[in-house]
């Protein structure tokens, strides 16, 4: 069978290819013939053009307002991890290295370094088109009352801790963790390395001396799981396995009873802090 | 589901993506407030779940503020551009669910495979959609309720023949047929309109 001299079937085919239900072998011979034929290839580019507007045709829904937060948030620590692995870049190029180190290190460099300077340059673009717009914001900013202000101020010490920990290459999973009214109050990252789940508090919350918060996981199937009992402290380290942590989208903070409640059972007091828990690309 | 609400002209959103590749922040929000409702619904549409489609489109803007200069090279309508990153995130996102074993489609998905079952009125929505789209909806407008959900389906979730058969408790032969006929009627309309 020629496909080439059969344009219905051409158009059959290449229908079922953009939509994605030709499969297997019938898919990859298509692809080869698509490769060394104009006329198909232009068949299935224009059924992926046609059928790409399936996904606008979807009905609208509202999503909750804490999503446009949570970017707001993941975009300044973008900006602010790319400008620390630049501005590190050319500091170690500027030193004089041991040969053998270097080499490694060059490697590494070499794969992050030309990613990592076009967002400077994209930096840099930006910095001038925002001026103007800082001018008007931070006039906005004047007129905000003292608790936004703490809010905003709040917000920066998340986005600049997250880009911190986000820029030190092992940690893989960060999630900042908020109140209900988006205030972040505290910063978990986790190393699968050395399997150490890292809790900075970054609001004003305290527990009182007679409870302790609880650190929870909440799979998408089954209850809440314990990832353990946080400390008083300002940073506070807990020990979890991989998987313990992986495909777990949201963590919750939960106020206990001091020294906290077995895992089995679930949270029993109500939940101070939660939020989704982000695989970073970096 | 007409509405006198004429087609978000493309251009604004276009204008929106030049600035967000120059790594203008306020232009992120301008179009995060102008498609975040059509795009939620994508990521709805793709992983049936409220919770995982607000993860979806957390991760779809941060790729947008990462690639919207790669917008250009596609010579699409920018909300086809955008709600197609919508879709592939959230195809991986289920791709991981899937290999944690943990890839459980729910309630929506009883809606779904009522509406297929049944003759409930078309569930697309023109709102925001660009021309090409609109041409499009046209002619989806002209299949049996079966038929534009099944394509639909298969291409929001990019399922196979079989897949589709297991999800909507339909025979293999029956999703084939359907869709086969469904592809054959929209290339008549379409190549009419084009």
């Amino acid at each position: 069978m020629n496909l080439t001299r059969n344009p219905a079937l051409i158009e059959q085919l290449a229908a079922s290819y953009a939509l994605g239900t030709l499969r297997g072998g019938a898919r990859r011979r298509f692809e080869g013939v698509a490769r060394g034929n104009a006329a198909v290839r232009a068949a299935a580019l224009i059924w992926q053009g046609r059928l790409a507007s399936v996904a606008e045709l979807q009905p609208e829904a509202a999503p909750s307002a804490a999503v446009w937060k949570r970017i707001e948030n993941l975009v300044a620590a973008d900006k602010q991890v790319k400008a620390m692995q630049a501005a590190r870049a050319s500091r170690t190029a500027d030193m004089p290295v041991k040969p053998g180190w270097l080499a490694s290190l060059n490697v590494w460099r070499g794969m992050a370094g030309a990613g990592a300077m076009a967002a400077v340059l994209m930096g840099v673009v930006g910095l001038t088109v925002n001026n103007s717009l800082n001018e008007r914001g931070n006039a906005i900013s004047a007129s905000l009352n003292a608790a936004n202000m703490q809010a905003l101020k709040l917000d920066s010490e998340v986005q600049l801790l997250t880009a911190k920990l986000q820029a030190t290459p092992e940690i893989q999973y960060v999630a900042v963790l908020s109140d209900d009214k988006a205030a972040a109050s505290m910063l978990v990252t986790f190393d699968p390395k050395s399997k150490k789940l890292t809790l900075k508090r970054v609001g004003g919350y305290q527990e009182q001396a007679d409870k302790s918060m609880q650190l929870w996981a909440l799979p998408q199937t089954g209850g809440p799981r314990s990832l353990g009992v946080l400390g008083r402290d300002a940073i506070i380290k807990l020990t979890a396995v991989d998987n313990d942590v992986k495909a777990v989208p949201t963590l919750a903070i939960s106020l206990e009873p001091k020294g906290g409640v077995p895992s089995s059972g679930g949270p029993t007091g109500p939940v101070l802090f939660k939020g989704a828990l982000i695989e970073t690309t970096l | 589901m007409t509405t006198e609400r004429l087609p978000t002209p493309d251009s604004p959103l276009i204008a929106l993506l030049e600035r967000v590749a120059l790594a203008d922040e306020s232009a992120l929000r301008e179009l995060y407030d102008l498609t975040s409702s059509k795009l939620y619904g994508v990521a709805v549409r793709v992983v049936t779940n409220r919770e995982w489609a607000e993860d979806v489109l957390q991760e779809a803007f941060l790729n947008i503020w990462r690639i919207a200069g790669d917008y250009k090279a596609s010579l699409s309508p920018p909300m086809a551009w955008m709600a197609l990153v919508v879709r592939s995130r959230g195809l991986d996102f289920l791709r991981r669910r899937t290999a944690d074993k943990m890839g459980q489609m729910q309630t929506l998905d009883d809606v779904i495979a009522d509406t297929v079952a049944g003759d409930s009125p078309n569930p697309m929505d023109t709102a925001q959609a660009s021309e090409q789209a609109q041409a499009l909806h046209r002619c989806m407008s002209q299949l049996d309720n079966k038929q534009r959900e099944v394509v639909s389906l298969a291409y929001m979730r990019d399922m196979s023949h079989g897949e589709l058969a297991e999800q909507l408790k339909l025979p293999l032969g029956t999703v084939k047929t359907w869709i086969r006929r469904g592809l054959e009627q929209l290339r008549g309309c379409m190549a009419k309109l084009a």
